[in-house]
């Protein structure tokens, strides 16, 4: 299970960072970011994680999992998505005024 | 106590401009002008009792071992009063230049100046983390805030960039609490001494990946240049003058506390990265025609003698690299205002086109010739005493390589401030000696930046000067001991 998690975050994180790579639409950049993050919180998640563990919510019945790698990620997720929705207005706004969102047609985002 | 009103005072002015915005359409200079006082008094209160007397504080009521602690030290303290006056002195400049208008712009402005504070006190990794983001997300508004799409493609650029950086520097930190179960930097040293050494690999690559993508290090320099020469230009001299310094502080503070003592070749890696920045900067500075780019690349080259100094991993090193930071930031900050101000005038940024008008004030040229040669290392002037500095100990710690490179890319800044300056100076001997119908330009009115500017160029040489004074070069030489003292920290967070 553990290894399960470990190993998709990987392949996440892979694609998410060749996506911003290799990709030339800023929308495709954008869904990149959006990957690396999930994947780094699917660390953050699974590192809490005990085989076997109960919810830590207080009458602990067994061994609770970690609760504090949720609150991590919670404040990640805000962070995230802070960071994604200005990105979408810069390229909304972009978009408006060069009528593309392809990277090698934007002049300053080349190279 | 003081620590705490240092994030909370500009944090409270940032909530509190949308709440008068209600009240004024446009906001009253003197109330901008008051919160910015009041900002400036909490981060300076900070660095004067971080620097005379250490202290930590504990938020919550929690223990230091689990709750957020906010410290001030030596090391922390001259970065604090380094930013308090980068940002004081970009607030000037937007007053003068905007008024009270845009609301928010100032708004965001402060959320930048409660962050940076914040950056510069935690001692948590998370915090840290948190705090990085804030910071990020308003430089992305600023830089895009004049929204004319240069600033918007260089504020998406910027974003794709920090953001990839910042999940870096995400991932070092998950794997961290993964190897030990604590975020708390004093305690973290002496947790990671017993992780294996192919973890540590693994960490120290991400978190230094991610602090080199926002610092703009030199392979991963991109949006450096962009971000820095299409904002406006009060934003151009904060970016330049303080947002890059908190990066190289949150570069120093993690690489002097984690992998100081457990090896890890870091030091070494954030060496090479400078003498990459130093050459690939000033080279490409080299091949510029407009001169805002020009002082942006400018910038990644300064940033390479920092990371230089920080790469010698002795306190002597550490010391000069913290005294380049407030060199640089006195310079770039007044070439940024003093170019601002003659492109202004002129209407062109491209040096070539500058070179044939006429209409660029005395007074302004000669402040930028003051900051030129400083920039470029000119002996009484403080760019010189800086470079000497790191160039002395990084011969002792780090061998001859990166000596070289410094001596290099001092003749290419030469080169380059030369052209420059020739430039502004044949532009004014001909409005002297030419045309006398451009005397409508000639209103000597004394405006806050250009006091501020002068004040700087005195600072410069006052800073070259003192820092051949033994008492100020044994309260530096603290900064360095303060930054390489892992127990003194530790002690300190923990109180012990």
């Amino acid at each position: 299970m553990l290894m399960l998690g470990y190993s998709s975050a990987v392949v996440i994180f892979c694609t998410g960072l060749y996506t911003i790579m290799a990709r030339r639409n800023l929308f495709k950049t954008v869904i990149g970011l959006s990957l690396m993050e999930a994947s780094v919180l699917l660390v953050i998640v699974t590192s809490g994680f005990i085989p076997g563990g109960v919810p830590p919510i207080a009458p602990f019945r067994g061994v609770a999992v970690n609760p504090l790698p949720h609150a991590f990620t919670l404040t990640a997720i805000v962070i995230g998505a802070s960071d994604i929705a200005l990105a979408l207005a810069f390229i909304v706004k972009l978009n408006k005024h060069y009528g593309t969102a392809d990277i090698d047609k934007i002049r300053g985002l080349r190279g | 106590m003081s620590l705490v009103l240092a994030v909370v005072t500009p944090l409270l002015c940032a909530f509190l401009i949308p709440v008068f915005h209600l009240v004024w359409k446009t906001l009253p200079v003197c109330l901008v002008g008051v919160m910015g006082l009041a900002s400036l008094a909490a981060s300076l209160a900070a660095a004067c009792t971080g620097w005379v007397s250490p202290a930590a504080s504990l938020l919550g009521g929690w223990p230091p071992d689990l709750g957020i602690v906010l410290v001030a030290d030596r090391l922390a303290a001259p970065f604090m009063l380094l930013t308090s006056m980068g940002v004081a002195t970009s607030l000037v400049c937007s007053l003068e230049k905007y008024g009270g208008g845009p609301w928010r712009y100032y708004a965001i402005f402060f959320l930048l100046a409660a962050s940076m504070n914040g950056i510069l006190l935690t001692a948590d990794l998370f915090n840290l983390f948190v705090f990085y983001e804030i910071f990020s997300v308003a430089a992305y508004l600023l830089v895009a805030s004049s929204m004319s799409w240069q600033a918007m493609e260089a504020g998406l650029k910027y974003l794709v960039l920090g953001t990839m950086g910042a999940l870096f520097f995400l991932l070092g930190t998950a794997f961290i609490f993964m190897a030990t179960g604590i975020l708390n930097m004093a305690l973290l040293p002496e947790a990671l001494s017993v992780v294996p050494r192919e973890t540590l690999t693994v960490i120290s690559t991400c978190l230094v990946l991610g602090l080199a993508l926002k610092t703009g290090a030199f392979p991963v320099h991109f949006w450096l240049p962009d971000a820095h020469s299409s904002a406006q230009t009060p934003v151009s001299a904060l970016l330049s003058g303080a947002l890059v310094k908190v990066s190289v502080y949150a570069l120093t503070r993690i690489s002097c506390l984690f992998f100081l003592s457990n090896g890890g070749g870091v030091f070494r890696v954030i060496t090479i990265m400078g003498v990459l920045s130093i050459l690939g900067g000033h080279l490409m500075a080299f091949r510029q025609d407009d001169i805002k780019r020009l002082l942006a690349f400018s910038t990644v080259a300064q940033i390479g003698y920092i990371l230089v100094g920080v790469g010698c991993a002795s306190a002597a090193g550490i010391a000069a690299a913290v005294f380049h930071a407030i060199n640089h930031m006195l310079m770039k900050m007044g070439l940024f205002i003093t170019s601002g101000d003659i492109c202004e005038r002129v209407g062109t940024r491209s040096i070539r086109a500058i070179k044939d008008t006429a209409g660029v004030l005395p007074a302004n040229v000669a402040i930028f010739t003051v900051f030129a040669l400083a920039i470029v290392g000119v002996p009484p002037l403080n760019g010189f005493m800086s470079k000497w500095f790191i160039m002395l100990f990084s011969v002792t710690d780090t061998g001859l390589c990166p000596a070289l490179a410094i001596a290099a890319g001092t003749i290419i800044s030469a080169a380059y401030y030369y052209g420059v300056v020739s430039a502004l100076v044949g532009s004014v001997v001909r409005r002297n000696t030419g045309s006398p119908g451009n005397n409508d330009l000639d209103s000597p009115t004394v405006s806050a930046s250009s006091v501020i500017t002068g004040t700087f160029a005195v600072l410069c040489l006052l800073a070259g000067l003192a820092a051949l004074w033994p008492p100020m070069q044994s309260s530096f030489l603290s900064i360095g001991e303060t930054a390489v003292d892992i127990e003194g920290y530790a002690r300190l967070v923990l109180g012990k």
